[in-house]
């Protein structure tokens, strides 16, 4: 019996650790390759590189217009975030906390967007945009990533609120604060572990959208990260190491991004996944 | 709180904003899309209804039925490769082995990276002259089996697969992780008096405990495979000669490369149908066997 459990032990340890090999190499075989010259990583992808050829990263940097896709990123991803975290967390608090005419229509309209493939609204959403003129702005991507991620938001931050304890406003009430005034400072400060949850995940997605980008941005100047990569890995074909370090200059904030918020990103984006 | 001076102008006023901005970019363009596939359409100028016309010529386009047949390869690979996998994975993990931390945190990390670095770092590894893949082979000597990982329409769609299914594993591993966690510890214990152990207790008992789990995961990996673009666009950008197309790369080269609106939002309404579809014979199948 005990044998059969040791053996059964190796086996799992060599499965986890060949399933944690795949999930990394990629990673790391691009971020080593990435200090190498070029004749270096032509001769072998393995090999460790002699030198670590940071010039690598200062020209992808300068090349690939990395400072300018990372502050429209930046703009985007944190421009649509507030809006949606803060519209998001207004509304979840009147659909957890008060009875209305609605309320139910209210919510299940809302939930109706977390099986929305945005897809289809794809075509749509350029028309408008080149209608309003608002094609090629950053309100091009942060109305739609707003619009999107507000059925998600609305969710977890609703079942939060609905499971606090109802007597919460009643020291708001007595003091004579409005509806806001309590939603201010007694709500959201107490929500804020589910705020951290919605905060990270719409991060993550605005962050890594590509699709709308692609469709709605078109001048170099406005280009977001994903978008910027994807157009400078398909135009500098000639060197591998450059687009490596390209990717990696990208790919580094990120990893480190999870590694500190590892827990919430997880529960998070599982909560997307099951319930969207 | 209904008594609150006020208090139905301030919800009202509170929730319109979210309710315009959702229900104006999420929901209306979704009808919108629906009105536009009936209509011949290039954006400018003015727009000639045309029935179901752009359907009947979609139905008739082999390249559409090839993009549909390239959406059921990435479905059922991403079914075979994700779920069992990350089963498995979370199993494995449940048993309170040491490191386990340190596995699903790597298992879970190219979750959180977008699909377009995912597709570009797999690009460079499927590179035919300077690929990681092929220089691995190579490696180990078995340069027969090196290929042309993109460009070999035999073998094209399955190097997608697996970069999707590299991709999406850790996903699915945390959520049955999640799932196995919830299993109150009686259970196991009243398994274990009974007698079941190994892998008759994982078939007999746990598994059937998650059963709602793994349902809820099969129809989630489903819908996602119809929304498959990214990849897909940067991997192959549908090629060669379309044989990597799938609905959503059809859709937007009909729109955004020739400028097809009317015709692009007829597929985009199909993709739609086509998951619908998908997704509620799965959910069915789920439930009757329930009962």
């Amino acid at each position: 019996m005990s044998n059969n459990s040791n053996w059964f032990r190796v086996l799992t340890y060599v499965f986890l650790s060949a399933f944690a090999l795949f999930n990394i190499v990629p990673l790391f075989y691009m971020i080593v390759d990435s200090f190498k010259t070029e004749p270096e990583y032509a001769a072998s992808p393995f090999s460790l590189p002699t030198k670590l050829h940071f010039e690598n990263y200062a020209k992808a940097w300068d090349i690939a217009n990395m400072d300018t896709y990372f502050m429209n990123s930046l703009i985007i991803t944190f421009g649509s975030l507030i809006i949606t975290v803060l519209l998001g967390s207004l509304t979840a608090f009147f659909l957890a906390r008060f009875k209305f005419r609605f309320r139910k229509s209210t919510f299940a309209i809302f939930l109706l967007g977390m099986l929305v493939p945005i897809h289809a609204t794809l075509i749509p959403i350029f028309l408008i945009m080149k209608n309003i003129g608002l094609l090629d702005t950053y309100w091009s991507l942060i109305l739609p990533y707003t619009a999107f991620h507000l059925s998600l938001t609305i969710f977890i931050l609703e079942g939060f609120m609905q499971g606090l304890p109802k007597d919460l406003e009643e020291s708001g009430v007595m003091d004579g604060a409005g509806v806001y005034r309590i939603f201010w400072s007694i709500i959201l400060p107490i929500a804020r572990p589910a705020m951290a949850t919605v905060i990270i995940l719409n991060f993550i997605y605005n962050w890594n959208e590509y699709l709308f980008a692609l469709v709605l941005i078109s001048s170099e100047a406005l280009k977001t990260l994903p978008l910027g990569l994807a157009n400078f890995v398909g135009v500098e074909t000639a060197s591998m190491t450059l687009q490596m370090s390209a990717l990696a200059i990208a790919l580094v904030p990120i990893i480190i991004f999870y590694l500190l918020l590892q827990k919430q990103l997880v529960t998070g984006m599982t909560a997307g996944a099951v319930k969207g | 709180m209904n008594t609150l001076k006020g208090t139905r102008a301030a919800i009202f006023f509170g929730m319109l904003p979210a309710l315009l901005i959702y229900i104006g970019i999420a929901i209306i363009p979704i009808f919108v899309s629906l009105y536009y596939s009936f209509f011949n359409w290039d954006g400018i100028s003015a727009k000639s209804a045309v029935g179901f016309d752009n359907y009947v010529r979609i139905f008739n386009d082999s390249v559409f039925w090839l993009s549909v047949k390239n959406n059921i390869i990435i479905m059922v690979t991403g079914l075979i490769g994700q779920i069992p996998l990350g089963l498995l994975l979370a199993l494995l993990l449940n048993r309170n082995l040491r490191g386990s931390t340190f596995f699903r945190t790597v298992g879970f990390m190219p979750v959180v990276i977008s699909s377009v670095m995912v597709s570009l770092i797999w690009g460079m590894i499927y590179n035919s002259e300077y690929g990681f893949m092929n220089a691995l082979l190579g490696f180990f000597g078995l340069d027969s089996w090196q290929r042309n990982w993109l460009g070999d329409t035999s073998i094209s769609m399955y190097s997608v697969s697996l970069a999707y299914i590299w991709q999406n594993c850790g996903l699915y591993m945390v959520i049955f992780l999640a799932a196995l966690q919830n299993i109150p510890g009686e259970v196991n214990e009243a398994a274990e008096l009974d007698g079941a152990t190994g892998l008759r207790r994982v078939f007999r008992i746990t598994i059937p405990m998650i059963r709602s789990t793994i349902l809820v995961a099969v129809v989630y990996s489903i819908s996602n495979s119809f929304r498959v673009f990214d990849l897909v666009q940067i991997l192959t950008g549908g090629g060669p000669a379309h044989m990597t197309e799938v609905m959503t790369i059809y859709m937007y080269n009909h729109a955004f490369v020739s400028r097809q609106f009317g015709y692009g939002s007829a597929a985009s309404m199909l993709i739609l149908l086509f998951s619908l579809i998908v997704v509620s014979l799965v959910n069915r199948l789920g439930r009757e066997k329930d009962s």
